[in-house]
């Protein structure tokens, strides 16, 4: 029988109050396990989050937004002063056109405009023209929409071919032929496989673009029907075929890291002024992000609370203990213990009582580790339901819904967090129990060594 | 064995300064039964304190065995009480989730003694108290309270040790239990060679001392 077979022992003396402390202290564990874990869970999703959403800032004109706006075109100086801001690793210039079928180009969409489409045309003023084609009702009330127009075929004229963002595209392979130098004039595309296949195109095909012939260098899927039915050429090319040489209707810059994104972004906007819109997405994973501090804060808290609970129980229970038991230790030392053989069986049972506390609180910790997770979200969901895509995009809805996009990966990020118990968790649910034995056993320690064995030679 | 010198222990209460044991000066050969007797408030309590070294005198010496209390410090007040002292009290003070033997054998592992020397010699004092093996492994509830005085005077005796102090060891029992327990305090202070120094307000239980000192007010009575 040793210090350590009679500290585990005396936890167990009164039975009752053993299973009392054992279970309030496994709740306050366990709530530490479920916030340590929710705050984990929460910051990876943060940096995946950050990480999906990148480092690029869109600048364009002021007041464009797609190809109906105003606004003065950026130039190739607008280009040098961006490029020459701090942490601007690449600004990549783009020039978007619409080549409309029979007026600038031979190409028809391979998109059908379908009931939206005719809508649209309506509300731009153009009369439409009911056909005996497909159903859908129009502004007028009549059920069927003409369907004689084709959509417009967009251009895309980026100086790099590798910078998806450019090109607002998620990817961008190309299945026959090859890439062009985008940094030579020459009167050469890339095609969508779509608006490939809509006008029997392949590699060497020659169609007419701007009344000049452009010979097909390369066939792209993006993956995206709207995408795959344009057009990528060079830029000065295009920039010379639609008169707007040295001319871009925007630049997309790449910011060194995501910490760098908004002195970047704050950086452009002051040199160039109100003649162009900075937009990075930062602004929207600032906003989706949001709520995701608000579970990190509330975690944070929570487990310094719980921590803190944990330890002012262990602390008040071997407090009473040692009260309860000051005699007993009068007669300890009286035959012959010492001060630390005393304190250490004393904390040897609080360790008793944090371990078994920490193995229910452990378990307690797997069960409600996704349910206080799941509540934690549903309070702030609200925060990501009521950000707004960013304004003042380029180059058509294309990239609005690219934005939108974005914000939906946030939404998905947030409904998407499952905590993962692992064993790291496991290991700093027994490192905070121990911690909080040894924490709550010191001032019984400090009690221990004041009690007089002489007060055990009083008579009853 | 025991001698004392000119020992003094005053106390602040309040405004007052108490002296609880004034100037007594005595001495107790080994191997003997000696009994300390006074009414409640002489000083008898106080006096075992500091015999036992579990308090510290304001003036004068106590000598265990040759050696000096009143000069130790603290860890060796440990040691001394540990090796040298055997208390037994009024209400046992056993511990109550140890069972009879463990008890015994406590004093012994603060000592350092291994495990199988302490359970054998723990068996034999529980043996030479009148407590049979039967009952060795059973907690203190389950004694009455001559048996768990036994188990106390065995504890007393685990280390050898040269002076043990008993605090009215009578005090809770019936006379006839308190006859038992005197009558084996005295044959253990020959057996044992120890000397025993029992505190009692019981002028019976003095009679069946070899020497018995009277305290008043804390001065010992010629």
């Amino acid at each position: 029988m040793g210090v350590i077979s009679r500290g585990i022992r005396n936890a167990f003396r009164n039975i009752i109050r053993t299973f009392s402390i054992t279970f309030i202290l496994a709740l306050s564990i366990a709530m530490s396990l479920v916030m340590l874990l929710a705050l984990k869970t929460v910051q990876a999703k943060i940096d995946s989050v950050k990480g999906s959403i990148g480092n690029t800032i869109t600048v364009s004109p002021a007041g464009v937004r797609g190809f109906e706006g105003g606004g003065d075109l950026l130039t190739a100086a607008d280009l040098s002063t961006i490029a020459s801001v701090p942490n601007v690793t690449n600004a990549v210039s783009v020039m978007t056109d619409r080549m409309n079928t029979n007026q600038d180009t031979n190409l028809q969409s391979a998109i059908d405009p379908g009931t939206f489409g005719g809508r649209q045309r309506q509300r731009n003023g153009e009369t439409v023209t009911p056909d005996n084609g497909s159903g859908g009702a129009n502004r007028n009330g009549s059920t069927n929409v003409n369907r004689t127009f084709t959509m417009p075929i967009t251009v895309t004229a980026t100086s790099d071919l590798n910078s998806l963002a450019s090109l607002s595209v998620g990817s961008f392979n190309i299945t026959t032929g090859s890439k062009f130098d985008p940094s030579v004039d020459q009167n050469v595309a890339l095609v969508g496989t779509d608006l490939a296949a809509k006008n029997n195109l392949s590699v060497g095909s020659t169609f007419k673009a701007y009344n000049t012939d452009v010979t097909v260098a390369g066939i792209f899927d993006t993956g995206n029907k709207f995408t795959n039915s344009a057009v990528v050429m060079p830029l000065k090319t295009v920039q010379r075929l639609s008169g707007q040489t040295d001319q871009f209707n925007s630049i997309i810059v790449q910011a060194s890291s995501i910490d760098s994104l908004s002195s970047v972004q704050s950086a452009i906007k002051d040199k160039l002024g109100s003649k162009a819109d900075v937009v990075s997405q930062q602004d929207t994973s600032n906003q989706a992000i949001a709520p995701l501090q608000n579970i990190k804060t509330i975690s944070l808290y929570s487990l310094i609370g719980s921590v803190v609970a944990g330890s002012i129980i262990i602390f008040l229970t071997m407090l009473m203990i040692v009260r309860e038991r000051r005699r007993e230790i009068g007669v300890l030392k009286a035959i012959g213990s010492s001060n630390l053989k005393i304190v250490s069986q004393f904390t040897v049972e609080s360790l008793a009582l944090t371990v078994m506390s920490s193995a229910i609180g452990i378990i307690l910790g797997f069960i409600f580790s996704n349910p206080v997770l799941k509540v934690l979200i549903n309070n702030s969901e609200a925060g990501v339901a009521n950000a707004a895509p960013g304004q003042g995009a380029r180059g058509g809805g294309m990239f609005i819904s690219r934005l939108g996009g974005g914000l939906n990966n946030a939404r998905d990020a947030l409904q998407n967090l499952h905590a993962v118990v692992g064993w790291e968790i496991i290991l700093y649910g027994v490192l905070a129990a121990i911690a909080i034995a040894v924490i709550g056993s010191a001032n019984p320690a400090f009690i221990i060594a004041k009690v007089r064995p002489a007060e055990v030679m009083r008579a009853e | 064995m025991l001698k004392v010198s000119n020992l003094t222990k005053k106390f602040q209460s309040g405004d007052h300064v108490v002296t609880a044991v004034n100037d007594i000066s005595l001495s107790v050969p080994s191997g003997v039964f000696s009994t300390i007797i006074g009414k409640s408030g002489s000083g008898k309590s106080t006096l075992l304190s500091l015999l036992g070294a579990l308090d510290k005198p304001t003036s004068g010496t106590i000598s265990v065995d040759g050696q000096n209390v009143g000069t130790m410090g603290d860890s060796k007040l440990i040691r001394y009480r540990r090796d040298k002292i055997g208390f037994v009290f009024q209400n046992y003070n056993l511990i109550p989730n140890l069972s009879a033997i463990e008890n015994v054998m406590l004093p012994m592992e603060f000592s350092g003694v291994g495990k199988n020397t302490r359970v054998e010699r723990a068996k034999k004092l529980l043996e030479q108290v009148g407590i049979t093996e039967d009952k060795q492994e059973r907690r203190p509830g389950r004694l009455s309270g001559g048996e768990q005085q036994r188990v106390a005077i065995a504890r007393a005796l685990a280390n050898k040790p040269k002076l043990i102090l008993a605090d009215e060891p009578t005090g809770n029992l019936d006379s006839a239990t308190g006859k038992v327990i005197i009558d084996l305090l005295k044959k253990l202070a020959k057996t044992e060679d120890t000397t025993i120094v029992a505190v009692t307000h019981d002028n019976g239980i003095a009679a069946e001392a070899e020497i018995t000192f009277t305290l008043k007010d804390g001065k010992l009575l010629k």
